[in-house]
């Protein structure tokens, strides 16, 4: 499985956009890495997220690559992840950051 | 990034005290880091099985672009402890405080790659006149 951590407001996103961004977020992930989204779903409670000082409306959505990327090649799946989460739920481009992680190395 | 996470349990740190924690730990990463605070998330969670309390009140995990010096993410974690000490009063020895490295390329904010550190300036100015070319704001 590709480990998916989702980390969002509460209250902004609503139950169809999270299905929808489940569904998306792991055939994401089993085409840019071979197997569907382990999904760990975190909300910031109401009146607890802060960006630049102010409430926040930030998302944060971070996947595990299968192995190491060249840069290209992850700055292309950076944009198609937060194209998928910018379309499913209608946020400001301002208000996802995207994040894929190479696998740890010991 | 960088993102700061504060797991606690429900009602250790008052909804009155998150705003001026969130603003200290905001002023401090971004005085000894440079960064802008634009890219400075801080988020509280309670009770959050993703942020292990293991024994302590509060656990402070820093989540911040790589290359910043260990004695430096100390310092900074140092003064955010502190913040949290002094708004919600909870005693310095039940904070955990950490700070890790991510490296810049593996994130995308604002719809760009992240700049390293020390190239923000750079990074803002190409990010805004983007988006004042497609009609959005930062």
């Amino acid at each position: 499985m590709t480990q998916c951590l989702c980390m969002v407001q509460q209250g902004q996103i609503s139950a169809a956009a999270e299905a929808a961004l489940r569904t998306g977020l792991s055939a994401f992930a089993q085409d840019a890495f071979g197997s569907p989204a382990e999904i760990n779903w975190i909300v910031v409670p109401e009146r607890s997220g802060f960006s630049a000082g102010e409430p926040s409306a930030a998302s944060i959505v971070s996947l595990g690559a299968n192995e190491p990327l060249e840069q290209p090649r992850r700055a292309a799946l950076l944009k198609e992840l937060c194209d998928l989460w910018i379309n499913t739920t209608g946020c400001s481009i301002n208000d996802v950051v995207g994040v894929i992680r190479d696998p740890e190395t010991s | 990034m960088p993102l700061y996470l504060c797991n606690s349990p429900k009602s250790t740190i008052s909804d009155e005290a998150k705003p001026a924690i969130a603003a200290d730990i905001t002023r401090i990463h971004c005085e000894v880091t440079g960064a802008p605070p634009a890219f400075v998330h801080v988020f509280f969670l309670e009770d959050s099985p993703f942020l292990p309390l293991e024994g302590k009140s509060v656990v402070l995990l820093g989540n911040i672009r790589a290359g910043r010096t260990d004695e430096t993410k100390a310092g900074m974690i140092e003064q955010m402890v502190q913040s949290l000490h002094k708004n919600a009063g909870i005693p310095i020895e039940d904070i955990q405080g950490t700070a890790i490295d991510t490296p810049a390329r593996w994130i995308m904010e604002g719809g760009d790659v992240f700049p390293e550190p020390g190239e923000e300036a750079a990074w803002l100015a190409a990010h805004e006149a983007k988006l004042s070319v497609s009609g959005s704001n930062i």
